[in-house]
């Protein structure tokens, strides 16, 4: 599993990611303490991984 | 009093003794015993049992004394019409939401539809509400059953995949459920006022021993730890574990953690209280003779259904919700949608090429601000524009959280191309069983 990270629509910065978990779904989260699978980010963090960057914001 | 008699006597079988009291008595046995008394204002005294039969009407007040029961066996149906008004203190156990636990019959699995999850070193939601946990070597497969004692629909089985006979001071095997402040604030927990609370459930397991559940506060620093026998396995036996509320403690009254129960299946030295059925201000959940009932054992199944807590000191029976409020109460914690193939699902508004934001509405207002999704891969879902022409579409690439409030979220999803910037957008689910479910609402 890897995360990448993802700016929001009207944000210019990433606080958000997104990821696959293992049943194939696609999974999003802001970086909110209350989000269970930001705490699962953040021990994933947290055992020395490096999420992708986000993608230029390309609005048109 | 003037008294009829009837004895079994011949010559004493009718009598007649008269007075001028205005009462009437009527005596009946082998020696005559008053039976029925009328006394000057007709008011009417029965000794004896007595058997109506065909309807009756009672007009003014009824006062009845000792047990009542109403129904039969084969119906227990009362019927009541117009408006009554049931009340006293003699409705302890209150009306309505008298079972404090959601989905305790295990009827709602919006997650999986019944689908096995695994937890290993995490924790999953077989069913809503109920959350299994497995940290440590051990890993714990769930899924909603159709094992059920009588009058149920459904069970929670949990089987032991792989076991854990060496637990580590915080290794931790259990499930659970969080109520929410609003639920049980008129419990008075942490006051001088604190109601006893009565937890029942149906349960069977492949290992009949000695369990424990725990009940704590949001941040388990109150523990009180019960304990219940499973005498035969592979049987169904209904449980019952009373608790008289803690006066002490911080306990929450609005929408976070307001009562926490928490099933023991293996646990950790860090959390053996040194006797059961006491409050202690540490997080504990079992005793040392239930640290480890069923985890060393491989295979070894567990069922649950009945879920109820209840305040007073009776378990009454299950008090069954019609499925929609249920499933209500369900969706306050976790909004989600399920859609078939083809379905015109929502409309949204194109930013891009090929992006398009949409809004859903949720069916409950939630517990709190949704932070997250989860869904079908964006492959589930299309993307349609009046530029691209009715009908045809776009198989989308991506969808990605971006905002939330408790009645609705918004979403970004994305395609290759072909979408105009600013045009109305449609967005399609290419397959059944397509789901959106919106995350951070749970407690």
């Amino acid at each position: 599993m890897t995360y990448k990270l993802y700016i929001r629509f009207d944000k210019t910065e990433p606080d958000a990611a997104m990821t696959t978990n293992a049943q194939g779904n696609a999974v999003s989260f802001l970086f909110d303490e209350n989000n269970p699978d930001y705490q699962a980010y953040l021990k994933w963090l947290a055992e020395g991984n490096t999420p992708e960057p986000a993608d230029e914001v390309t609005q048109q | 009093m003037s008294t009829i008699k009837s004895s079994t006597t011949t010559t004493t079988a009718y009598q007649v003794v008269a007075d001028t009291t205005g009462t009437l008595v009527f005596q009946t046995g082998a020696t005559p015993t008053t039976a029925l008394t009328i006394d000057a204002s007709q008011a009417v005294t029965f000794a004896g049992a007595v058997s109506l039969s065909g309807n009756q009407t009672t007009t003014g007040n009824l006062t009845v004394n000792g047990n009542t029961t109403l129904g039969d066996a084969s119906t227990d149906t009362i019927l009541m019409t117009g408006a009554p008004s049931i009340g006293g203190a003699g409705l302890g156990m209150g009306m309505g939401f008298r079972n404090r636990i959601i989905n305790g019959a295990m009827v709602i699995d919006q997650r999986n539809a019944g689908a096995a999850v695994v937890s290993n070193n995490s924790g999953q939601y077989p069913i809503d509400r109920f959350i299994v946990e497995a940290y440590g070597g051990g890993v714990l497969t769930t899924q909603q059953s159709t094992t059920v004692p009588a009058g149920f629909l459904n069970s929670l089985l949990i089987t032991v995949t792989t076991t854990d006979t060496s637990l580590g001071t915080t290794d931790d095997y259990e499930f659970s459920q969080k109520i929410e402040g609003f639920n049980v604030f008129d419990l008075g927990w942490g006051t001088a006022n604190a109601q006893t609370v009565t937890l029942s459930f149906w349960v069977r397991s492949s290992v009949a021993t000695t369990y424990s559940v725990g009940f704590q506060n949001s941040d388990a620093s109150r523990s009180y730890v019960g304990t219940y026998t499973i005498n035969s396995a592979n049987t169904w036996e209904q449980k019952t574990i009373t608790v008289a509320g803690d006066t002490s403690g911080t306990w929450n009254k609005g929408n976070s953690t307001g009562l926490f129960i928490r099933w023991c299946l293996a646990t950790g030295t860090n959390r053996i209280a040194s006797v059961a059925n006491t409050w202690e201000s540490a997080n504990r959940i079992a005793i040392s003779a239930t640290a480890n009932p069923i985890m060393g054992t491989s295979g070894a199944t567990f069922n649950i259904t009945g879920v109820q807590l209840e305040k007073g000191s009776t378990a009454t029976s299950f008090d069954y919700r019609p499925y929609g409020t249920e499933l209500a109460l369900c969706q306050r914690y976790l909004p989600m949608f399920t859609f078939g193939a083809s379905e015109k699902l929502i409309t949204g508004q194109a930013i891009s090429t090929t992006q398009v934001i949409t809004t859903f509405l949720f069916p409950v207002t939630a517990r709190s601000v949704a932070t997250g999704v989860t869904s079908s891969a964006g492959s589930n879902f299309a993307l349609g524009d009046a530029t691209l022409g009715y009908g045809a579409n776009q198989t989308g690439t991506a969808i990605a959280f971006e905002t939330g409030g408790v009645n609705q979220a918004s979403v970004k999803l994305t395609c290759t191309s072909g979408l105009v910037a600013g045009n109305a957008s449609i967005v399609l689910s290419r397959f059944a069983n397509t789901t959106i479910q919106f995350t951070g609402c749970e407690l």
